[in-house]
């Protein structure tokens, strides 16, 4: 699995963010790209790589530092440690802005905390940093929760960063009709907005989500993000509660909410909440794919996009898979023994790194 | 609860279909129907409709705020000229009896695009806003003229971020240098084939050496570039219709599984065939029979052909913002998107204004290339460009899939506010809808998998036709 967290020795007294810069194979004192404030080069390599910037220098264990030219990384001195807010060579950077929520979902893959940390100004300090055209993720916990924070913190980068895009999940319990002057400043083809819809009926959306009334509020929030021009990428995580009502689902998307970007049906991560229910939760969809291929089919008949993120492809009827890109991230993406002689492989995002041995999928491999 | 305004119209088989001003549809029966115009709807007929998004709470709710969504997305938005169809010359090697055009013979003179005109072309061509381009090449027939098409094309790959080009040709003359023009990847054929062999002579090459010349090209062209170049349009006349099953082969066997059935124009020299009474009922008649045939082959066959059009009304009964085709949209604003470039340099909203004025009917040109748009003129035929106030079009349940076609009503009846349903265009178009509505409430599995592949997904299940009782 790829390192999100790296060991870090470092000389200061609070976090900081800097970007490692290699220019290997250059020649010294002709480095080819001007250099930010926060840009720290690499000197040597001996039993750590040392770096070098205007603020001083901090020494890098365990990791080639080939592997991490350009990424940046948020330092923190006291623990010795390093979170790499971009890596450089990955479409998949995520933000965790806070990890309190105001809801308890059954198959959470990042449980909620009480703590929340603001790290903003880090946040903004890596996206004006991050590379040509990025996409950086905003997640959580709810991001909205510091909804302030967030917008502020959008409308800078933004601005400063005509280039970036952002994808932010929020589960759209705390937009109100006072946000809209901000949302519509947001430059909207620049951001996808993730909203989680898990059923037409409020009472099942409502347990999935640990809170009463969110189904309501939440479909208000989605005629307030039409309304705002947002881009939305609907998305239904797939379990046995929910998988009964896809096809009604579906139809409320068609009549209700044909203004989404995407549906996604996603399957279930056994991680965190899920990994604790998983029996209760998975839902077989190699055993049991027609009503995943139904509400596919009703969505898109209408010219609605709608794709299947988290399949591994073997799992999905031959004529649906060109709806399953590989989104796995690639630092939690894995591939079982199975699948060294897969033809089907390249095209596939594999399974979660912690994907279980055991429950899984009763109809792996299937080519055809 | 409000619940919008319904459309309705009965069907062969007892049901009636409705539709709101949004294009949501369903289907019901005459007691539905009752209870809607007499407001005494139950409780299962309004959980039906909320669901369906045919009702709203208070403004700006989200059944509310998608209905407004939907209806915008049916209106066809104006867009950037990007789309030309450049005449360099009205000139012929063939004389087909129902010639929208009225084509020059191939030794006419001042018939071809002068080097001044070429000239004003490229820099009215050179004037767009617009970064990407479409040119269709149209005569007569543009091979005639290699030369000035490759004048045309240079000029465009290096003014334009994309360019793209068709030439609609006859094949009957492909040589080396013909050839080493279609070669490119940027360009693709367009051509007439009429269906088997035989009717294609009858209705367009006249002798057997000009049919085998035409075939051999098509042949070769189709051999050389591989199937994704050439698409076919058949031209049906309805008094002498061709074998359709030779005709479905025939594509086939050329790699063009989409056919684009159209009858002949009432334009041009075709407006001297006589076709008999009664021709719109059997046109429609022939179509939707061409459709079941359609529907049987693909059955058989397990090999997925289309009739464009056709395909193009369902995804406009299913889909938002289908609004590609310029022969079906609404409103159909003139000269937004794309116009025509005539062989004298003249500005033309739609190829068949073009041939309106060319036969002296009436001068429908909007312009030149030298003073460019008329805007007064645009701003005038775009009044009549909207179903949206056409006092039949508002009581249709068909509306808001539907389109205009101002052209066509000048063209067969001299003025533009003939009642609808009286006109061809909405004739033909109620018949095309009906055999869509038709298909999408059959319960059949040939239908299924049929309408499945046109409407682009891998099955047709019977919750895609909504139903109410």
């Amino acid at each position: 699995m790829i390192p999100l967290r790296i060991k870090v020795d470092a000389n200061a007294d609070e976090p900081f963010v800097v970007r490692l810069r290699s220019f290997e194979g250059s020649v010294a004192g002709d480095i080819p790209i001007a250099l930010d404030a926060r840009d720290v080069v690499l000197e040597r390599v001996s039993d750590a790589a040392e770096y070098r910037g205007e603020g001083g220098c901090i020494r890098v264990h365990g990791i080639d530092p080939s592997q991490i030219d350009g990424d940046v990384l948020l330092v923190n001195p006291h623990r010795g440690s390093a979170d790499r807010l971009v890596r450089a060579s990955s479409p998949h950077n995520t933000f965790l802005v806070t990890e309190r929520c105001d809801q308890l979902c059954v198959m959470c893959s990042q449980p909620p905390k009480a703590h929340h940390v603001d790290l903003f100004a880090h946040f903004e300090a890596a996206a004006l940093l991050a590379p040509e055209g990025a996409t950086i993720g905003i997640s959580g916990g709810e991001p909205t929760l510091y909804k302030e924070e967030l917008l502020n913190f959008l409308v800078q980068t933004m601005g400063k960063r005509t280039d970036l895009r952002f994808h932010i999940l929020t589960n759209g319990q705390h937009f109100d009709e006072l946000d809209m002057p901000m949302m519509r400043s947001l430059e909207r083809e620049r951001i996808v907005w993730g909203v989680p819809l898990y059923c037409r009926s409020p009472e099942v959306h409502d347990e999935i989500v640990g809170k009463q009334g969110a189904h309501a509020r939440l479909v208000e929030t989605l005629g307030f993000l039409c309304r705002a021009g947002a881009q939305i990428e609907l998305r239904t995580v797939l379990m046995k509660r929910n998988a009964p009502g896809l096809t009604a689902l579906a139809r409320f998307i068609t009549s209700t909410l044909p203004f989404i970007q995407t549906w996604a049906i996603m399957q279930l991560e056994s991680i965190g909440y899920a990994r604790q229910n998983w029996q209760r939760l998975f839902h077989d969809s190699s055993a049991e794919f027609d009503g995943v291929g139904r509400a596919l089919d009703l969505v898109r008949s209408r010219g609605i996009e709608a794709q299947l993120y988290n399949f591994p492809l073997c799992t999905v009827p031959a004529s649906y898979r060109h709806l399953a890109p590989p989104t796995i991230s690639d630092w939690k993406r894995a591939y079982l023994d199975e699948c060294r002689d897969c033809t089907i492989k390249d095209g596939c995002g594999g399974f979660f790194e912690w994907h279980p041995k055991k429950h899984g999928y009763a109809k792996l491999g299937a080519q055809s | 609860m409000n619940v919008w305004p319904l459309k309705f119209r009965e069907t062969p088989d007892g049901g009636i279909v409705f539709a709101d001003d949004a294009g949501g549809f369903f289907k019901s029966d005459e007691g539905f129907l009752r209870r809607y115009s007499n407001d005494s709807l139950n409780a299962s007929d309004l959980a039906f409709l909320r669901d369906g998004g045919h009702s709203f709470g208070k403004e700006f709710d989200l059944p509310w705020t998608s209905f407004a969504y939907r209806w915008s997305r049916r209106q066809s938005r104006p867009q950037q000229l990007s789309y030309v169809i450049l005449v360099p010359t009205l000139r012929c090697n063939l004389a087909c009896g129902y010639c929208q055009v009225s084509r020059a013979s191939e030794a006419a003179r001042g018939f071809d695009w002068t080097a001044d005109t070429l000239r004003d072309v490229l820099a009215y061509l050179g004037s767009l806003e617009t970064t990407d381009i479409k040119v269709e090449f149209q005569g007569g027939e543009p091979m005639l003229r290699i030369d000035i098409l490759e004048e045309v094309r240079t000029f465009c790959r290096s003014r334009f971020r994309e360019a793209q080009f068709v030439v609609c040709t006859n094949l009957q003359c492909l040589g080396s240098r013909e050839l080493a023009f279609l070669e490119a990847d940027d360009t693709f054929v367009s051509t007439s084939l009429d269906g088997d062999r035989a009717t294609h002579e009858r209705q367009r090459t006249h002798e057997s050496v000009r049919t085998n010349e035409f075939f051999d090209n098509l042949d070769h062209v189709v051999g050389r570039f591989g199937p994704g170049k050439v698409s076919a349009l058949p031209t049906i006349d309805v008094d002498n219709p061709p074998d359709f099953p030779a005709l479905l082969d025939n594509f086939e066997n050329y790699g063009i599984h989409s056919v684009y059935l159209r009858p002949v124009n009432h334009q041009g020299f075709a407006r001297k065939l006589k076709q008999g009474t009664n021709v719109l009922a059997r046109w429609n008649r022939i179509h939707a029979d061409f459709i079941d045939l359609l529907v049987d082959r693909n059955c058989r066959t397990g090999r997925f052909m289309e009739e464009y059009y056709f395909s193009q009304c369902l995804k406009r009964v299913l889909q938002l913002g289908t609004d590609n085709h310029v022969d079906i949209r609404n409103p159909n604003f003139f000269a937004s998107d794309y116009l025509v470039v005539d062989h004298d340099g003249r500005l033309y909203p739609t190829d068949e204004a073009r041939m309106q004025s060319r036969i002296g009917r009436i001068d429908l040109s909007i312009g030149s290339v030298t003073d460019g748009l008329d805007l007064a003129k645009v701003a005038l035929l775009n009044t009549s460009s909207l179903n949206n106030f056409d006092p039949d079009c508002i009581h249709c349940v068909y509306q808001p899939f539907c389109g205009t076609d101002v052209i066509d009503d000048v063209s067969r009846y001299g003025r533009v506010d003939v009642p609808r349903p009286d006109t061809w265009f909405c004739g033909r178009h109620t018949a095309v809808f009906d055999k869509v509505f038709e298909l999408i409430y059959r319960r059949d599995e040939a239908v299924r998998q049929s309408l499945a592949h046109w409407a682009g997904v891998s099955s047709w299940a019977e919750e895609m036709a909504p139903a109410h009782s």
